[in-house]
C-alpha cells in the first residue's frame, strides 16, 4: 500500500535515477533484479494507514492537517521512522498512551512519515504550479543569438543543398579569370595532376571558391577540417576572419582543423577558398610547369563523432547574415526530472550571466553603430544610440518598455562626460543581468509603471492582465515553447494588438512557427531525448566478436536514425506511428553491407550515400528494430533483454519503475555458454524479490531477442532458435502475449499509454513546467486531440503550446490592477 | 591567424582565474614574484636592410661615434652595443626576405611550401620556435619569473596578410605568431577586462533596485528565486571592491581615440603601441615583447618625411643613387627615433618594487631580415642593443670582422670555404650565437638554438 503511493507520486525521483543510468551501456542493470524492501509484505493485521485512520485521525485530521479542536498544528516535522516510533510508544494518543506500541507503531509511524510527515513527504504534497524559472542554457543562447540577430538581416536564406563552387583559371579570384560556376555536393575533390575541367582550364594553376551555408544539427563543439596538399583558406560564421588559414602551405602538413562552437538548428554562412599554384610573388613566366597532384576536401567532426566529409544535406547555397554565439561555459540545467527544469540558480550560473553579458557588451560596443543605424560623426548619432538601447532592452524583456523603465535601464546612462560605447555596453551589462532578461514567467508584475505613449491600446493589456493573461506573457510562452528563444516580430506585434487572446489566435502562431527551423531542431532533440540517445552513447562492441562494427560504422548508424526522425519532422503527416511502425531504414553502402541489405548494387562502395532501404518483412517496427537502437540498448558482445525492456516500459509506455536498490553485475556469458542470453536473464531475475519489476521489464525486452549486440537480425542464439514471445500487462490489467518485434510494435503504436507517455514528455520538453499544473486532465485533453488528429506530432505540439499558452497557474498571486 | 591570439588569449585569462578567486580581477599573478630583478627583452623590427656607410658606425670599442641613421641614439650611447659581422646563414627553402625574417629570431630553415618569393625557391613557415618565444617559455615555466602574458607581440602596420614575409615570432614549427597590430586591441587584451569591471560596478545598483521591485511582486516561493541572485550580486559587488584594492598600480593608460590604421598614422600607431608595451612592463603583465614595425619588404611610405615612394622600392636603388641612399638613411633614422623613443620611455619610468628604471633591467634588440637592401645580403644584419637588461658590456661598437677567424668561424663555413678554395676571410659570425646569448643573458645556458651547424662555439665572445 505505503510502496505504491510512494511509486505512483514520486516519477520526478525515479526519473533522476533513470537518467544517473544513462551512460548504461557501461553500468550493470543487474541490481535492478534485487528486491527493494519488505514493504510489499503485509500480514492479516492493520495497515499503518487504518490504524492512524482509527486512533490518530481524529485529533490530527485524516491527512495529518490538524483539527481546530484538538490539535490545531500539521503533523510535519524531521523525525525519522524510529525516532516518531518511539515517541508514538510512549506518548501517542495523548488520552490512552502506552497502547499503540510495537509493530502497530511502527506501522502507524511510517505511514505518517512517508505520507505527509517528512520533508519529502511535504515537497511532494504541495500543489504543483507553474514555478519562476530562468532561461534554460539552451534558451539563454538562443535568445542572445536572436536579440543581436534581430539588428541585423536574417540574409538570403533560401538556397539549394550543396555550395556553390566558382572555378578561376588563375591563382587568384579576379572576376575575368572566372571559367565557370556551378553547385557541388559535397567538396571532396581528388583532382590528381589534371584539370577539374579539361576544356576550360588548364592543371598547373586553378582556384576554386565556395560559398554557402553550413547547418548545424546539434550544439557543441564543432571542428572544422580542411584536407588538402595546397593554399586554402575557410570562415565559417564570421566571414571576415578565417576559421582556417592554410594559405601558406608549409612543411608536410595536409590536415588543418579549428574548433568552433554553434547552436544547433541555426545555419552559418560558409566560405572555403582553394588555390592551386605558387603564392607570393608570381612564377607565371617559370618555362617548367611538371604536372602536380592537389586535392581538398572539406570535412567535420560533429560533437561526440568522428570526422566526416561534411554531407550535402547539412550544406545550402544560402547566405544567412553573420550570428552571435555565446560560448561562455553555463553550468548544465537539471535534467533530472526528464526535461530541462531551470527553476533553481546558482553562484556558477550567475557567474556565467555576467560573463556572457560582459561577451554580449563587448560585441554590440564594436558593432553598435551598425544596429543603431548611425555613424561616428552624425549628428543625432546620440539619439540614435539611445533608441537602439531601447529597442535592445524591450527585445530582451519581450515586452515595450515604459516611461520609468527607459530612464532606468537606458536614459540614465547616457551623461556628460561618459563616452556613448561605455553607455550602450552599461545597458547592455544591465539588461542581460535584469531577471526580465533572464527569467521566464515574472508575468505582469513586470508592469510596474503604467504604459504610455504605446500606440498599442492600453485597455487591451489591462483587459489581457484582469483575465489572468499578459499578452506579452503569452507570446514568450509560445516561443519558448515552440523553439526556445525571444518570440518573433510577428508574435510581440499581435500581442501589442491584444490578438494573443483566444485558443485559435494562439495555434495559428503556433501553427505558422512550425516550420520554423529552430522549431523543427527542439523537436529532433526532442524525439532523441524519448529515445534516451540525446547524448550520444558510446557503442562500441567486442573487437573480436565484430570487427566490422568499429566507430566510423556506428557514426553512420547514428546519422541512419537521424535521418529516419527527420523525415518524420519533415513530413506533413508528421505520424507519431511511423516511430514504431516504419517498414524501412536509411542505409549507405558500409551499413548496407554489414547488416546485409541489398542496395541495387550487388556489391555496394562503403560511401554509397544513404538511401531508405526496404526491410524484411519480420524486422520492420521503426526505431525498435532500428540498429543503433538495438546495438545501444546491448552490451558489447551480447544484447541486453533488460536494457531494451527498462527503455520500452519507461519512454515509450511511461512507466514508473523503482531503482534497483544495489548494482549487481549481470551473469557473464562465459559463465554459462550452455544458456541463452533469455535464458541467463531468466536464471539471474527468477528469485521472487527481482520479480516485482523484472516480470514487467524481462518480457518487453525478450521481444527483441530477434536482434544481438550489434542490432543485426538473427534467428538462433548459441545454436538454440531465438525464442521471441513476450508480453505486457497494461495498467487495465490486461495480459497481452507478443511473439517478436512486429507483434510488440502494433501494440505499441495503438496503445493510449503509449500516447499519454508521448504527450506528457512532449509536454515537458516544450513547456518546462510540471503538466498537472496545468490542470489535473490536461493531458487526456491531449491525448484525446492526438488521437483526433491522426498521431500527427506538429497536431500535437500546437495544442500542447495553445493550452500552455493560456493557462495561468491558480496558485499564482493576481496583482491588482493599479492603474488603467 | 587571429584564432591563435584569440585562444591564447583566453587561455591567459583562464591562467589568471586560476590564480585568483575572481575571474574578472585584473590578471596579474597577485606579484607573487617582485623580489628579484625582471629582465626584459624586446625585439623590434624594421625592414629592408640598411645603408651600411651611414650606419655603422667607423671605430670600434667604446670609443665610437654615432653616424646619421643612428644619431637619434646619442642619449643613450653609453648603453648601446652595435654588432657588425653578425650573419644570418641559414639556408634552404625561401628568398632572402623570406627567410631574413623567418630565420631571424628562430635560425632554422623554412619548410618547404607554396609561398613563392622573388627568387629561389617557395617556401613555407619556419621550422622551428622563435628565441623571443624560446626565453618566454623559459620564465613561464618558473614561478618566481611568470607573468601574465609571457610576452606581447606588437605589430605596427603589419599586412592583413598572413604569409612567410609578415610573421617574425614563431611559438613553435609551423606556428607563426600574429602580432597585433591594432593598438586598440591590445589595450583591450591589456586592460579589457578592467573596463568591464568598471562598467559592472555602475550597473549593479540599479540591478539591486531592479532585483527588489520585482521580488516585492512575485509569489513567496518564487520570491526565493530572486533573493538568491539578489545574495549573489551583493557577493560580486563585494568582489569587485576587494579587486580594486589589489589593482592598485594598474594605472589604465589613456589611448588617444580613434586613430586609424593607414600609412600616414605610422608615427602616432608606434608611439601608441610604445606606450602600451611600457605600462604593460610596469605593470608587469609580460617580460618579453616584439615590436614589429611593418614586415620584410615593408612598404611604408613616410610621406611625413617628405618620402613619397614606398620602402622597399626604394631599398632597391643602387649605392650610386645618392638621392635614394639619403632616403633611406633618412628612414633608417626615423626607426632609430622609434628606439630612441622606447629607450627614453623606459628609462624614465621607475622599476616598480626596485631601484633604478625599466631600461636598467630591459635589453632591447633593434634588427632587420636584411643586411642591405639593394643587394639583398643576409651578412650583417643591423644589429643594435640597447639597454641593460642582459647585463652585456654596453657603451660599444664591436666588429666581429676584425675578430681573428679561429675565434669566429664555426668548423662547417672553415671546411665550406676551405673547400672552396676560398681564402678564410673574417666576418662570418652566424647569428644563431646571438641568439644563444640572448638565453644565456636570461640564464637559460641552451647549448643550441636553431640549426645546430651554426652554434658552434656557443653564445657570442665578446659581449659581456
Amino acid at each position: 500500500m505505503i510502496s505504491a503511493v510512494t511509486v505512483a507520486s514520486r516519477p520526478e525521483i525515479l526519473a533522476s535515477q533513470m537518467l544517473t543510468l544513462q551512460p548504461r551501456l557501461k553500468v550493470s542493470l543487474a541490481g535492478w533484479m534485487l528486491l527493494f524492501g519488505t514493504s510489499a509484505l503485509f500480514g492479516a493485521d492493520r495497515t499503518g494507514e487504518q490504524i492512524y485512520q482509527q486512533v490518530c485521525a481524529s485529533c490530527h485530521g485524516a491527512k495529518g492537517e490538524g483539527t481546530t479542536e484538538s490539535y490545531p498544528h500539521p503533523l510535519v516535522g524531521e523525525r525519522s521512522v524510529g525516532e516518531l516510533t518511539e515517541y508514538i510508544s510512549k506518548s501517542m494518543p495523548e488520552d490512552k498512551p502506552g497502547t499503540c506500541v510495537g509493530e502497530d507503531a511502527r506501522k502507524v509511524s511510517q505511514f505518517i512519515h512517508d505520507t505527509f510527515y517528512s520533508p519529502t513527504a511535504q515537497a511532494r504534497n504541495k500543489p504543483v504550479r507553474v514555478e519562476l524559472s530562468r532561461l534554460t542554457v539552451r534558451q539563454y543562447r538562443n535568445a542572445i543569438a536572436d536579440l543581436i540577430g534581430s539588428f541585423r538581416g536574417a540574409g538570403k536564406l533560401e538556397g539549394q543543398e550543396g555550395l556553390r563552387g566558382e572555378y578561376f583559371k588563375a591563382r587568384g579570384f579576379r572576376a575575368n579569370a572566372r571559367a565557370f560556376e556551378r553547385v557541388d555536393p559535397v567538396v571532396a575533390f581528388d583532382f590528381k595532376d589534371k584539370s577539374p575541367d579539361d576544356e576550360k582550364m588548364e592543371p598547373h594553376e586553378f582556384s576554386i571558391r565556395w560559398e554557402g551555408a553550413v547547418t548545424a544539427p546539434d550544439t557543441g563543439e564543432y571542428e572544422f577540417i580542411v584536407r588538402t596538399d595546397q593554399a586554402a583558406r575557410l570562415w565559417i560564421n564570421d566571414l571576415k576572419q578565417p576559421l582556417v588559414d592554410n594559405w601558406v602551405q608549409s612543411g608536410k602538413d595536409t590536415e588543418h582543423r579549428e574548433s568552433i562552437f554553434l547552436l544547433a538548428g541555426r545555419t552559418y554562412s560558409l566560405r572555403l577558398e582553394f588555390s592551386k599554384a605558387k603564392q607570393g610573388v608570381d612564377d607565371k613566366k617559370a618555362k617548367e610547369k611538371p604536372p602536380a597532384p592537389a586535392s581538398i576536401s572539406l570535412e567535420w567532426q560533429r560533437p561526440h563523432r568522428v570526422a566526416e566529409v561534411i554531407p550535402a544535406r547539412c550544406l545550402s547555397t544560402s547566405r544567412p547574415s553573420e550570428a552571435f554565439v555565446v560560448t561562455t561555459r553555463f553550468p548544465p540545467d537539471d535534467r533530472s526530472v526528464g526535461w530541462e527544469k531551470a527553476t533553481s540558480i546558482s553562484k556558477e550560473w550567475d557567474q556565467a550571466t555576467t560573463d556572457a553579458a560582459i561577451d554580449v557588451a563587448t560585441f554590440v560596443a564594436t558593432h553598435f553603430e551598425e544596429f543603431a543605424g548611425t555613424k561616428r560623426d552624425a549628428a543625432d548619432r546620440d539619439e540614435k544610440l539611445k533608441s537602439f538601447c531601447h529597442r535592445f532592452a524591450e527585445r530582451a524583456f519581450r515586452r515595450p518598455l515604459d516611461d520609468e523603465q527607459r530612464k532606468t535601464f537606458v536614459d540614465r546612462y547616457f551623461v556628460e562626460g561618459v563616452e556613448p560605447e561605455t553607455s550602450v555596453k552599461r545597458v547592455v551589462l544591465l539588461t542581460l543581468k535584469s531577471p526580465r532578461f533572464l527569467y521566464r514567467e515574472l508575468g505582469s508584475q513586470q508592469h510596474d509603471a503604467p504604459v504610455s505613449g504605446q500606440a498599442t491600446g492600453d485597455s487591451d493589456h489591462s483587459l489581457a492582465r484582469r483575465a489572468g493573461f499578459d499578452p506579452f506573457d503569452v507570446a514568450s510562452r509560445i516561443s519558448f515553447a515552440m523553439y526556445d528563444s525571444l518570440p518573433d516580430q510577428a508574435l510581440l506585434d499581435a500581442a501589442a494588438k491584444g490578438e494573443l487572446k483566444t485558443r485559435e489566435q494562439v495555434a495559428q502562431h503556433a501553427q505558422r512557427l512550425l516550420a520554423d527551423p529552430r522549431a523543427r531542431s527542439k523537436l529532433r532533440e526532442f524525439l532523441l531525448t524519448w529515445l534516451k540517445v540525446e547524448h550520444v552513447p558510446d557503442v562500441s562492441k567486442d573487437s573480436e566478436r565484430f570487427p566490422e562494427f568499429n566507430a566510423v560504422l556506428a557514426n553512420d548508424l547514428r546519422t541512419s536514425l537521424e535521418l529516419f526522425l527527420d523525415e518524420i519532422i519533415r513530413s506533413d503527416e508528421a505520424d507519431f506511428r511511423q516511430l514504431l511502425l516504419a517498414d524501412s531504414v536509411y542505409f549507405n553502402g558500409r551499413l548496407a553491407k554489414f547488416y546485409g541489405a541489398k542496395m541495387g548494387e550487388s556489391e555496394p562502395a562503403d560511401d554509397a550515400p544513404f538511401q531508405k532501404i526496404e526491410l524484411e518483412p519480420e524486422q520492420r517496427a521503426g526505431v525498435l528494430s532500428h540498429p543503433y537502437l538495438m546495438a545501444g540498448f546491448a552490451y558489447t558482445g551480447s544484447s541486453s533483454p533488460i536494457h531494451r525492456g527498462i527503455f520500452i516500459a519507461r519512454s515509450v509506455l511511461g512507466r514508473s519503475l523503482r531503482p534497483p536498490p544495489e548494482a549487481v553485475a549481470p551473469l557473464a556469458p562465459h559463465l554459462r555458454p550452455d544458456l541463452t542470453t533469455r535464458e541467463r536473464v531468466a536464471l539471474q531475475t527468477k528469485p521472487e524479490s527481482c520479480q516485482s519489476c523484472h516480470a514487467m521489464i524481462n518480457p518487453l525486452g525478450f521481444t527483441l531477442e530477434h536482434f544481438d549486440a550489434v542490432g543485426r537480425f538473427r534467428k538462433e542464439e548459441n545454436g538454440k532458435l531465438v525464442n521471441a514471445t513476450g508480453a505486457y500487462r497494461t495498467r487495465n490489467g490486461e495480459l497481452l502475449n507478443f511473439t517478436g518485434v512486429n507483434d510488440l510494435a502494433k501494440f505499441l503504436a495503438d496503445s493510449p499509454e503509449t500516447h499519454s507517455a508521448f504527450v506528457e514528455q512532449l509536454f515537458h520538453f516544450l513547456v518546462k513546467q510540471p503538466i498537472r499544473a496545468f490542470g489535473s486532465n490536461t493531458r487526456e485533453t491531449l491525448r484525446a486531440s492526438f488521437v483526433k488528429d491522426n498521431f500527427n506530432i506538429h497536431r500535437l505540439m500546437v495544442e500542447i503550446i495553445a493550452t500552455a499558452a493560456l493557462t495561468t497557474s491558480e496558485s499564482k498571486p493576481q496583482t491588482p490592477i493599479s492603474s488603467p | 591567424m587571429s584564432r591563435t591570439a584569440r585562444r591564447e588569449f583566453l587561455r591567459d585569462l583562464g591562467l589568471s582565474a586560476a590564480a585568483l578567486p575572481f575571474v574578472l580581477n585584473l590578471p596579474s599573478l597577485g606579484f607573487a614574484n617582485q623580489q628579484a630583478r625582471k629582465q626584459r627583452l624586446v625585439v623590434m623590427f624594421s625592414p629592408n636592410g640598411v645603408v651600411p656607410k651611414t650606419f655603422w658606425p667607423d671605430e670600434e670599442g667604446s670609443e665610437f661615434k654615432l653616424k646619421e641613421s643612428l644619431s637619434p641614439l646619442e642619449p643613450f650611447k653609453d648603453r648601446l652595443l652595435t654588432l657588425h659581422g653578425v650573419c644570418d646563414k641559414v639556408r634552404g627553402d625561401g628568398d632572402n626576405h623570406m627567410r631574413g625574417i623567418g630565420c631571424l629570431l628562430t635560425g632554422v630553415e623554412l619548410f618547404p611550401g607554396n609561398i613563392q618569393g622573388g627568387s629561389h625557391t617557395p617556401a613555407g613557415w619556419a621550422s622551428g620556435l622563435s628565441i623571443d618565444q624560446e626565453i618566454k617559455n623559459f620564465l613561464q615555466a618558473k614561478e618566481e619569473t611568470r607573468t601574465r602574458f609571457g610576452s606581447l607581440e606588437f605589430g605596427v602596420m603589419v599586412p592583413e596578410r598572413a604569409d612567410t614575409w609578415t610573421r617574425m615570432s614563431y611559438s613553435g614549427p609551423n606556428k607563426p605568431i600574429t602580432p597585433i597590430d591594432d593598438p586598440y586591441q591590445m589595450f583591450s587584451k591589456l586592460y579589457g577586462k578592467l573596463n568591464d569591471r568598471e562598467s559592472l560596478k555602475s550597473i549593479l545598483d540599479d540591478l539591486q533596485a531592479d532585483l527588489k521591485k520585482l521580488a516585492s511582486s512575485v509569489s513567496a516561493e518564487d520570491r526565493q528565486l530572486l533573493e538568491e541572485q539578489t545574495t549573489f550580486v551583493r557577493e560580486l559587488e563585494q568582489e569587485l571592491k576587494a579587486d580594486a584594492t589589489q589593482a592598485v598600480g594598474h594605472a589604465v593608460p589613456e589611448l588617444e581615440p580613434g586613430i586609424k590604421e593607414d600609412n600616414d598614422n605610422m608615427p602616432k600607431l608606434c608611439k601608441l603601441q610604445i606606450d602600451l608595451m611600457v605600462n604593460s612592463f610596469a605593470s608587469d603583465f609580460a617580460r618579453v615583447a616584439t615590436l614589429q614595425i611593418t614586415n620584410s619588404v615593408g612598404q611604408a611610405k613616410m610621406r611625413w618625411l617628405d618620402i613619397n615612394e614606398g620602402h622597399h622600392e626604394i631599398s632597391h636603388s643602387p649605392d650610386s643613387d645618392e638621392k635614394a641612399q639619403e632616403k633611406l638613411t633618412r628612414i633608417n633614422k626615423w626607426y632609430a627615433e622609434q628606439l630612441a623613443y622606447l629607450a627614453k620611455r623606459l628609462a624614465e619610468t621607475p622599476e616598480p618594487g626596485g631601484p633604478g628604471s625599466l631600461l636598467d633591467n630591459t635589453t632591447i634588440v633593434w634588427t632587420n631580415e636584411l643586411g642591405k637592401g639593394n643587394s639583398h645580403t643576409l651578412d650583417n644584419i643591423p644589429w643594435v642593443l640597447l639597454g641593460n637588461g642582459l647585463d652585456f658590456k654596453m657603451g660599444r661598437a664591436l666588429n666581429y670582422d676584425k675578430i681573428p677567424p679561429s675565434r669566429v668561424l664555426n668548423a662547417i663555413d672553415q671546411a665550406a670555404d676551405f673547400i672552396a678554395g676560398k681564402s678564410i676571410k673574417p666576418g662570418k659570425v652566424a647569428h644563431n650565437r646571438l641568439l644563444l646569448s640572448l638565453a644565456h643573458g636570461f640564464g637559460h645556458h641552451l647549448t643550441k638554438f636553431g640549426n645546430p651547424d651554426f652554434c658552434g662555439d656557443g653564445p657570442l665572445s665578446n659581449l659581456v
